[in-house]
């Protein structure tokens, strides 16, 4: 049963990423190399809030077009725009607004001229079918009220023959109704 | 519409200790997950996983996802 209406999810989520800040690099040194991180602005790194490392297993290859399906801050995008060099693309979608912008400054700051940073929803991505090679995620799916409406929009933009790669959490006990129930939980 | 090859690559256990460093959660949030969490489960309370997968490489005789 789902404790939160969609709207009641998205506001709680948008208030919690819009005003989340953090001058500690502890979640991306928990799960990307150091040399991943060198050379990538600050803000990016100390935003990290994935809980994995997707890119690494997405085996990019220069020319393709990337999604990053919650993009937060802009880490996964920008190393996927590194991976896919300047004769590809890597596009960052988050509802956040707060978050499109400090994408935004990150992807300026590290000096990346492919990469696009879109605001919208996952559930309704902004792209054409069939229009990506490859999308990634970062601790976001689980953040959706409507988990399968996104993997169907995944497919949707997905080319033929194209890739995923999704950190996300799971379970393998239930939590008490109390953690369910708590916006706190939802957001993180 | 479905994925082909779907595997998970990446398995962790993530714990009361790992949720300390995510800034989207407050110290009064953890100290109520570790309140109401039995102890067993503290350095174990959910896993991280990354999985991949592939888009057939030729549409199935039921995905209508592309039609107009």
């Amino acid at each position: 049963m789902p404790y939160f209406r969609d709207d009641e999810a998205r506001s709680i989520i948008r208030e919690t990423y819009g005003r989340v800040s953090s001058e500690s690099a502890a979640v991306a040194e928990a799960f990307y190399p150091p040399e991943d991180l060198e050379g990538l602005p600050r803000a990016a790194v100390d935003l990290a809030l994935g809980v994995g490392h997707p890119v690494r297993h997405a085996a990019l290859r220069p020319g393709e077009t990337v999604l990053d399906l919650g993009c937060d801050a802009g880490i996964d995008t920008l190393l996927a725009a590194q991976a896919v060099g300047s004769s590809g693309k890597a596009i960052g979608l988050d509802m956040t607004r707060e978050m499109v912008g400090r994408a935004r400054r990150n992807a300026a700051a590290a000096g990346l001229g492919n990469v696009e940073i879109r605001e919208g929803l996952m559930e309704e991505i902004p792209l054409s079918d069939a229009s990506v090679d490859v999308v990634v995620s970062n601790g976001v799916l689980n953040l959706s009220t409507r988990k399968s409406r996104v993997l169907a929009e995944t497919a949707r933009v997905l080319r033929l023959g194209g890739r995923v790669s999704i950190a996300d959490l799971v379970l393998d006990q239930a939590l008490p109704e109390d953690v369910l129930k708590s916006p706190a939980a939802l957001a993180g | 519409m479905g994925f082909d090859g779907i595997e998970v690559v990446e398995r962790k256990a993530l714990g009361l200790g790992d949720l300390t460093r995510y800034p989207l959660f407050a110290p009064e949030f953890i100290d109520f997950l570790r309140r109401i969490m039995p102890p067993q489960r503290h350095a174990q309370l959910v896993f991280s996983i990354v999985v991949t997968a592939r888009k057939p490489d030729s549409p199935s005789p039921t995905d209508h996802s592309h039609d107009p």
